[in-house]
């Protein structure tokens, strides 16, 4: 990190190395485009260049910390481009295929999936979507109660809990 | 805002699906509130896992050269954007200073705003002149800019802010409409600003937009070109640079008139 904040092309590469690949992919999920994909993750790792100053190890990890301004960035253009007041996010069911293979090490994601897949599986199916109705689909707790039927203060509720089985199957999951 | 509303917030805050307005609000409190900036951290590190159970796409191959190389620019390696900026302040610089132009006395008053600038100009005036020219290749067929229809405005800084900017536009019949705005003196250091939107309005309220600024130099200039295809720029003199959260950093009104 103090590599990074000294702007040294080796961090950057190593950084780049290590999250390019889940950075890359969320943009494609949220912006539907390789090209928008890729703007967003050189803005990614510009930003976090240009941030790296505010970047505090013991509030969170560099993966959450690079994986939250990918998610804001993308949030910020979407609504930027559509002139709305919330992101019109669209549910990519099959994400397309670019031509060319990375250049990262394929390892080091897949880690990184499992133990995301492992700590998402200690929720319910519901909990499950209705996480990914809000962070992939856009979806404020308001616009889920109204769409489900049911009281906004259950939503938030829900969310808030789900998010915090989430965050504590993570921490289980770093305790030696 | 309490800790109480903040925190009904965080969830939807660490989701990334709160309005712009209630997001800076959040992140105000943020700013001081010790105890919600850690839960609002554990919600963001819980969020952040849905990202990484997504299947991995491959990286589009050369990509990591471009950024290391976009870093290295915005670190003020030779090319920078400060470079490029000062190529399109000499563009206003020569476009003020050629007589054949006959904006002369129209520009005067304008172009003593722009001394500082226009000086170190003089310097490379034939190089701005042939990059003018390349420009105006591209955007004028025949090399030839009607006076008449080129206008220039200045961006002063609101209020409490700080920063300035040129404004350059051509409003014709026979070509294509462009804008370029050069901006200087924003603070580089306030990432949360970008990107800054620059914004034409018309005297009945329509706006259009005319570029966006994803960076700034160390000095926290920029410049933006924009060209309209389809939209006539007459009528859109008031010129805004709005940042991210929505605030006006810089405004000023092109004399469409001169």
């Amino acid at each position: 990190m103090e590599g990074l904040l000294a702007g040294n092309e080796d961090a950057v590469r190593t950084l780049y190395a290590r999250y390019a690949r889940p950075v890359f992919t969320l943009g494609l999920r949220l912006l539907g485009s390789v090209e928008a994909a890729e703007e967003l993750t050189q803005d990614v790792f510009l930003a976090a260049w240009r941030k790296a100053a505010r970047f505090d190890p013991a509030r969170g990890r560099l993966s959450t910390w690079l994986m939250t301004i990918a998610h804001n960035l993308a949030v910020d253009r979407l609504r930027h481009e559509t002139g709305a007041t919330r992101p019109h996010l669209v549910l990519v069911d099959e994400v397309p295929e670019v031509a060319t293979a990375g250049e990262e090490d394929p390892l080091a994601p897949v880690a990184e999936r499992d133990a995301a897949i492992r700590a998402l599986g200690t929720l319910s199916q519901a909990d499950k979507r209705l996480l990914a109705r809000a962070y992939f689909g856009g979806l404020t707790a308001r616009e889920i109660a109204e769409a489900d039927g049911i009281p906004l203060g259950t939503v938030k509720t829900r969310l808030r809990t789900a998010l915090i089985k989430v965050r504590r199957a993570n921490r289980d999951k770093e305790r030696p | 805002m309490s800790c109480l509303e903040v925190r009904e917030l965080l969830p939807e805050l660490a989701l990334g699906v709160l309005s712009p307005g209630e997001r800076t609000e959040v992140e105000r409190h943020l700013r001081w509130c010790a105890g919600c900036r850690k839960e609002a951290a554990e919600l963001g590190q819980a969020a952040a896992t849905l990202a990484f159970t997504l299947e991995p796409a491959p990286v589009p191959h050369g990509l990591g050269e471009r950024i290391v190389e976009r870093i290295e620019r915005a670190a003020g390696a030779p090319g920078t954007p400060r470079r490029a900026r000062m190529a399109a302040a000499s563009i206003v610089a020569a476009m003020v200073g050629i007589a054949g132009l006959g904006w002369g006395s129209v520009m005067a008053g304008r172009a003593e705003r722009f001394e500082a600038r226009a000086a170190q100009a003089e310097m490379e005036r034939a190089a701005a002149l042939e990059r003018f020219q390349k420009v105006l290749l591209g955007v004028v067929p025949d090399q030839e800019l009607p006076a008449r229809e080129t206008h220039l405005g200045q961006l002063t800084p609101t209020a409490d802010g700080r920063g300035g900017g040129a404004v350059l536009q051509l409003v014709s019949d026979r070509m294509l409409d462009f804008t370029v705005v050069i901006v200087n003196g924003l603070d580089p250091e306030d990432t949360d600003a970008l990107p800054y939107r620059v914004e034409l309005e018309n005297a009945a309220g329509s706006v259009i937009r005319a570029g966006q600024i994803r960076e700034l130099d160390a000095d926290g200039g920029a410049e933006v070109f924009r060209q309209f295809r389809n939209k006539d720029l007459r009528g859109f003199t008031t010129v805004r640079i709005v940042d991210a959260t929505g605030r006006i950093v810089l405004s000023g009104v092109v004399d469409q008139t001169s």
